[in-house]
């Protein structure tokens, strides 16, 4: 530990602290911009600057790391006049126009910065030279008047994100923010993410779809979590009057760490489908408003006659677990119905776990790998996130192999990528067991058969063997895009390849993982029931589902949006979507996360839960909610994290 | 002590400044006990008196040569002068034009609108003002004290008159100041 004082207060702070993080444990704010708690110091903008005795300059804190006994001063009038005279030149060297900035009143880092040091004015007046405005980008605009410089978005897009699709050219004053190699940001390898504009202190970078929609300082601000995909992040939701404004990554957020991506950023904003307002009751062949009651009802005597005469039930992964318990037990125990599943796949993960008692890691493994695979999983355009905890990394020395028998666009970022036929990954598994057992002495052993049998070149396969040897932890990644097969023929090259080897697998929906600890992982076959109930939530209906339901003789829907399927359905019950929820959510690596509710929904609207306890109660079934008693009756591939009392 | 005089003009702004001043409400007739209102926009006289004012206000920015006129003459002929609002204080909306050059400013005002039939003309009459850039008033005059906001809200116009009227310099900070 080091000892310091900073302004008459003793500090004492871990070697390596940077004088302004002491400082901030001692209480005393340090102003600055570029400097961000997640990414790593930088020391652009020169606003926290302090004065050291010993040392001749003033110093940026946020660079400078404590030494022992070091005497820091943050506030005298030699540190707080270059600090306002390094405003002042930021100000003068772009144009900040505040009047008519979306960030201007609260939302602004410098102007908050210099409103703090009591600026009512500038001195130097800007030069007056336009600078462009960048609006080629569906999501994100750059506005460069804006522009202040700190890199905060170039170093997110890279530190954070691995996409590096953010730098700096020219220098100096020439100094400009650009897309890869001065394109278009809209033309660029942004991968919407929207990191960038979280990290921006100015209006600089701003999202369209909220930008002048009112202060972030004037929103409610709710921490949920994203039901995108399995990874589960936490997300910070800002709404006003009741409507949302803006999604967040959460910095606290122990699964994503404050990043999350354009699935979980900007596409739940862009959800223009209608939503189901009322309950709907087919009358003359219409679907016609009806009460909660009277919907219930006919569903309740429809369920009744058909009971023992087909009953299928089906509800979406992307429910609370509260939900499907719910459905489960009215459904499969309490009504005995012939199919009670839910749309999740294959629940692969949670099956073979139970064959092989394989377990899986938690997704600190990727943070820390030496070595990457992943296999049947296209982390660019599916469970982003952990995409982006690979990225980062690729500039150390972490090596990235990607098989995948189909295109694959993550492929780009690897250093080996493999294509293995159509259904054939299990050879190429079983391959690059047999070749991390054998090593690669150039004599053509079993794999090399095996490997062909795959599709691919035998010194493919020893390439990535030879890899996997010689790193530290290797941490394989699959997801939907393996067959049982390849999955198997995984497990095999984990458990052969002993502890240094990790698996991670993307579940599917936000509670796929949960879904198969329920055992509602069967693919759904309607065929030769009259009746189907289907709680849809906030899910898209596919194609494949429609057709199935097409002429289906009573089908009730229990859904947050009109789509198809509700447009087909006898009966339809207006339910809660994701943001108006809450409930317990399971991610990929067993973390239990409670989503709360950010917007109210209008008044006929209730949560999927009540809708299926309301209807067992008229059913006379006991209906339960207790998903954690659910959640052990299989064996799972993960170990519950965080489980709240 | 007679009563302080105080006067105030406008210049390339929109008016709202001196209307955020009128949002004071019934506060001006503190203010009025206090302190010799001389010319303002808003009252008969319209130019500070050549014996002098205390405390000068001025709101707007300065865009052409009558502009400068007036800064000029505030300036000789007050004590204290305040930069009243964002384009006092920085130029404001008005110098969104800056980046334009004059003559295209020109043509699209007098030619280009949509409402402009096909007589449009710019103006050329040798007796109207010449334009120049936007600049905020201490780039043309030195001022004592900067109220920015657009427009500074109400409470904190009474606080800079009633500070004034008291002899005292005002002191903008913490919640009293903001600019936008």
């Amino acid at each position: 530990m080091v000892t310091l004082t900073i302004d008459g207060r003793t500090v004492e702070v871990p070697e390596g602290t940077t004088v302004l993080r002491a400082a901030e444990k001692a209480g005393i704010k340090i102003p600055t911009l570029c400097d961000h708690p997640h990414l790593q110091p930088f020391g652009g903008c020169r606003v926290c600057v302090v004065e050291v005795e010993g040392l001749r300059t003033l110093q940026p804190s946020c660079t400078l790391p404590v030494s022992q006994n070091m005497v820091v001063r943050t506030n005298t009038p030699k540190v707080l006049a270059a600090r306002k005279f390094v405003l002042t030149l930021i100000f003068s060297d772009r144009n900040h126009f505040c009047p008519y900035c979306q960030v201007s009143g609260g939302d602004c880092e410098l102007q908050n910065t210099a409103l703090d040091m009591g600026m009512t004015h500038w001195d130097y007046q800007p030069a007056w030279k336009p600078y462009p405005v960048d609006a080629s980008h569906p999501n994100l605009v750059i506005d460069h008047n804006r522009c202040i410089l700190c890199r905060r978005c170039v170093r997110a897009c890279g530190e954070l994100v691995g996409n590096y699709t953010l730098g700096i050219e020219e220098r100096g004053a020439n100094s400009m923010l650009i897309a890869d190699t001065g394109v278009p940001f809209g033309e660029s390898t942004c991968i919407s993410c929207g990191t960038c504009s979280q990290v921006c202190p100015t209006g600089a970078i701003i999202d369209r779809r909220s930008a002048y929609q009112g202060l972030e300082k004037k929103t409610e601000s709710t921490r949920t979590v994203c039901v995108q995909c399995s990874v589960g992040c936490g997300v910070e939701v800002l709404t006003r009057d009741n409507r949302m404004v803006r999604i967040l990554g959460d910095w606290d957020a122990t699964v994503n760490g404050g990043v999350i991506c354009k699935l979980g950023r900007f596409d739940p904003l862009d959800d223009t489908r209608e939503r189901v307002k009322t309950p709907m009751v087919r009358k003359d062949g219409k679907l016609q408003p009806a009460s909660w009651d009277e919907a219930l009802e006919v569903i309740a005597k429809t369920l009744k006659a058909h009971q023992g005469k087909g009953i299928a039930a089906l509800v979406s992964p992307r429910l609370p677990a509260e939900a499907m318990t719910a459905f489960k037990s009215l459904f499969k125990e309490g009504l005995h119905a012939e199919m009670v599943t839910s749309m999740n796949g294959s629940g692969m993960a949670s099956r073979l776990a139970a064959e092989a008692g394989v377990h899986e890691n938690t997704l600190d493994v990727l943070h820390c790998a030496d070595c990457v695979v992943t296999v049947g999983l296209d982390l660019y355009s599916d469970h982003q996130v952990l995409g982006f905890f690979i990225k980062r990394r690729l500039n150390t020395s972490t090596a990235l192999v990607v098989m995948d028998s189909r295109e694959n666009r993550f492929a780009e970022y690897a250093r080996i990528a493999l294509k293995p036929a159509a259904g054939k990954e299990a050879f190429a598994l079983q391959a690059l067991a047999a070749a991390i057992r054998e090593g690669h002495n150039g004599t053509s052993g079993k794999f090399g058969e095996l490997a062909s049998k795959a599709g691919l070149s035998e010194a493919e396969i020893a390439k990535v063997a030879d890899l996997i040897r010689k790193s530290g932890t290797t941490v394989f990644v699959y997801g939907e895009g393996l067959d049982e097969n390849g999955a198997k023929a995984l497990l095999e090259v984990v458990q052969q390849a002993g502890d240094n080897t990790k698996l991670v697998s993307a579940k599917g929906a936000a509670n796929s993982l949960f879904a198969g600890q329920l055992g509602l992982s069967n693919s759904f076959n309607p065929k030769g029931c009259p009746t189907v109930f289907v709680a849809l939530g906030d899910d898209e209906p596919s194609n494949a589902l429609i057709q199935q339901l097409e002429g289906t003789e009573f089908l009730a829907v229990a859904a947050s949006h009109v789509s198809r399927l509700t447009a087909m359905a006898d009966v339809v019950l207006p339910v809660e979507m994701w943001a108006e929820q809450e409930g317990t959510y399971i991610n990929l690596e067993g973390r239990v996360q409670k989503a709360h509710a950010a917007l109210r929904p209008t008044e006929w609207v209730r949560s999927s839960t009540e809708a299926i306890m309301a209807l067992g109660k008229l059913l006379d079934v006991p209906v339960s909610t207790d998903w954690q008693k659910a959640f052990q009756n299989h064996p799972s591939p993960v170990t519950l994290i965080g489980e709240p009392a | 002590m007679a009563k302080p005089k105080i006067a105030s003009d406008w210049m390339a702004g929109c008016a709202g400044c001196h209307m955020s001043l009128l949002d004071i409400d019934e506060r001006i007739l503190q203010i009025a006990e206090l302190v010799d209102i001389r010319a303002t926009p808003i009252t008969d006289l319209k130019e500070p008196d050549e014996s002098g004012v205390d405390v000068g206000i001025l709101e707007g920015g300065i865009n052409n040569t009558a502009n400068e006129e007036v800064a000029h003459k505030m300036r000789k002929r007050c004590k204290i002068l305040v930069a009243l609002g964002d384009c006092a204080v920085f130029g404001g909306v008005p110098a969104m034009r800056n980046f334009f050059k004059l003559d295209e400013v020109l043509k699209r005002a007098y030619i280009e609108t949509e409402s402009t039939d096909e007589e449009g003309k710019i103006p050329d009459d040798p007796e109207l003002a010449k334009m120049t850039k936007v600049r905020a008033v201490h780039e043309v005059v030195p001022v004592d004290v900067f109220v920015p906001g657009c427009p500074p809200d109400p409470d904190v116009i009474f606080y800079v008159l009633s500070e004034l009227a008291q002899g005292r310099i005002p002191e903008l900070k913490d919640e009293k100041l903001h600019w936008h």
